[in-house]
């Protein structure tokens, strides 16, 4: 290539130029950003030297507005709270309100509830595994795992109408039964789901480009992410064995197997790596539940839900999610609408915490690869 | 699983009457407590294992004017939840920031002054994070009105922009 005398790259003058800091807008609208959010980069050449998230754009107000609809209409806006992964959302919600009225879910719709919600996992990882592809450059692997995914949408489509938000779950059961040939349906697809995992070995955990970049990115120790509010895959990967499906058994998970594993590295590379043993372990868990899936009804008569009335009371509802603890605090002073309606997102910490000890020091390029290995989901900061 | 019932007895001689520890159900405890013996409260919890603060969130009860706060802890240890419930007078609110005992805490106390307005001094940014240019009341207290407010911004009135047919008429030589 033909350069003139004394010339040197854009990136070696940025380099080069130590004095200067500058304000890069990493987001809203850039490729490696998930959702509106952004970060107000200080940049020094090419290093972060501080980070101010830039939230906001995304926020709807879901918290207020679901203090002006009754009960069952919050349903349909719960879901937008977390867009890739949004049943966890409808659990939680659904689990606050039954702990407050003192009710028992019949057995059959936990187990279809827990079968749905790996089904969710399975499709939200795959979402995941792809972003930390897209955001090293390697779009083949971004669109192999949203094909599988896909797969997921269409079972989803079958089982409730809504491919990517469901509404499936209410008070006191789910809406409507498993339909004829599904249970099939869903073991054929995790046969294949399981079949395609040395394609995305291959192609995203043997590939060294993979490697070299995710070695060593923003370490996390175990003590540090227990007091950061870290949760999920992420406190796994840092070598802490914990999940809410196993310490606080929600739906059927109390009377499924669930072993975890850690990865145990803290590492980016860690946290990637984790996100495929989890995947596999949601496959092996939905085996178990349909195997055992038994007879009976799918939703408890509560009367018309679109005049129930919850008693006074207030529930902490958690669900592990594809990021990890996923919460809904609920209030009710006995009436037809919720009093209050607090979301606990698994991305907040990270996102507007963690990024602040994480981000300064880091080079430009790694910004995207680090919210795509820590799982960052912008609707549950924006909420 | 370690004896929960020991760490109970614990808790109870510690604080004994200047906080109510009572069992929710299966495995979600809580605790009610008052503004003063908050801090000592959530040290003592952070020592015993409860290492996760998941959230915190406000609640605003307007016709008891006033605002509770509730911590959400998680011990991995024994494996249960504790909802740490303080009530502050909702005139002048403020609580004690926590944010040394668990970073993340400063973000969630940002979001609270932001939508509730309550003060936590000792917290190092109590900036704006998701509203930008808002001067009316905190939106997230039951007596804000969102409806009322929309209607009031987004107006041309609202955003200062006058409608044409009440600019003044500057334009001379125009006889009726």
């Amino acid at each position: 290539m033909y350069l003139p005398d004394g010339y040197t790259t854009l990136t070696k003058r940025a380099e080069k130029d130590d004095r200067e800091v500058y304000d890069l807008f990493f987001g809203p609208n850039h490729p490696g950003m998930h959702g509106n959010f952004g970060y107000v980069l200080e940049m020094e050449g090419t290093q972060i030297v501080k980070v101010r998230p830039n939230a906001g754009m995304l926020h709807r107000g879901f918290e207020k507005s679901m203090e002006n609809k009754r009960w069952v209409q919050n349903l349909s806006l719960i879901p937008r709270v977390c867009v890739p992964d949004p049943d966890p959302n409808e659990v939680a919600y659904c689990q606050a309100v039954e702990a407050i009225m003192g009710v028992e879910v019949p057995r059959r719709a936990r187990y279809i509830r827990s079968v749905v919600l790996e089904l969710s996992r399975l499709g939200s990882f795959l979402m995941g595994m792809g972003g930390v592809g897209g955001a090293l450059g390697h779009y083949s692997i971004m669109y192999l795992m949203m094909e599988s995914r896909d797969r997921i949408l269409d079972l989803f489509e079958e089982l409730t109408g809504g491919r990517v938000y469901h509404i499936y779950n209410i008070p006191g059961g789910v809406r409507r039964d498993i339909p004829p040939g599904w249970k099939q349906k869903v073991l054929d697809l995790v046969d294949h789901l399981e079949k395609r995992i040395p394609e995305y070995d291959r192609l995203l955990y043997e590939n060294p480009v993979v490697h070299t970049r995710l070695q060593g990115l923003a370490p996390l120790s175990a003590e540090e992410a227990l007091t950061s509010g870290i949760v999920g895959p992420n406190l796994r990967a840092s070598g802490v064995k914990a999940d809410v499906r196993v310490d606080a058994p929600y739906a059927a998970y109390d009377e499924v197997e669930v072993n975890i594993e850690c990865s145990g590295g803290g590492d980016a590379l860690a946290r990637a790596v984790q996100v495929r043993m989890d995947y596999l372990e949601a496959i092996r868990i939905i085996r178990r539940l349909l195997a055992k899936i038994p007879d009976g009804s799918f939703k408890l008569d509560l009367g018309n839900l679109m005049k129930l009335k919850v008693p006074a009371g207030d529930a902490y509802s958690k669900v592990e999610s594809s990021k990890g603890e996923f919460g809904y605090y609920v209030v009710s002073n006995g009436g037809m609408k919720p009093y209050r309606v607090a979301v606990r997102g698994p991305s907040l910490p990270a996102g507007l915490y963690l990024c602040h000890k994480h981000l300064p020091g880091m080079k430009i390029d790694d910004v995207a690869v680090w919210m795509a290995t820590l799982a960052i989901c912008p609707p549950d900061i924006d909420r | 699983m370690k004896d929960i019932n020991e760490l109970i007895k614990k808790f109870n001689s510690f604080f004994q009457e200047k906080a109510v520890l009572t069992r929710k159900y299966k495995q979600q405890y809580q605790i009610v407590t008052g503004r003063d013996e908050l801090l000592g409260i959530l040290n003592w919890c952070k020592q015993y294992s409860f290492y996760h603060l998941a959230n915190i969130v406000c609640v605003d009860w307007l016709e008891d004017e006033e605002f509770e706060l509730v911590y959400n802890l998680w011990s991995y240890e024994f494996k249960i939840g504790c909802l740490v419930k303080i009530r502050i007078p909702r005139a002048r609110p403020w609580a004690p920031t926590v944010f040394e005992l668990w970073g993340q805490a400063q973000v969630y106390e940002q979001e609270i002054h932001e939508f509730f307005g309550v003060y936590f001094p000792g917290n190092p940014d109590l900036s704006s994070l998701f509203l930008h240019n808002w001067h009316d009341l905190p939106p997230l207290r039951k007596d804000f009105d969102p409806v009322e407010y929309s209607r009031q911004a987004y107006t041309v009135e609202g955003l200062g922009v006058k409608p044409e047919y009440e600019k003044e008429d500057n334009s001379e030589g125009r006889e009726s």
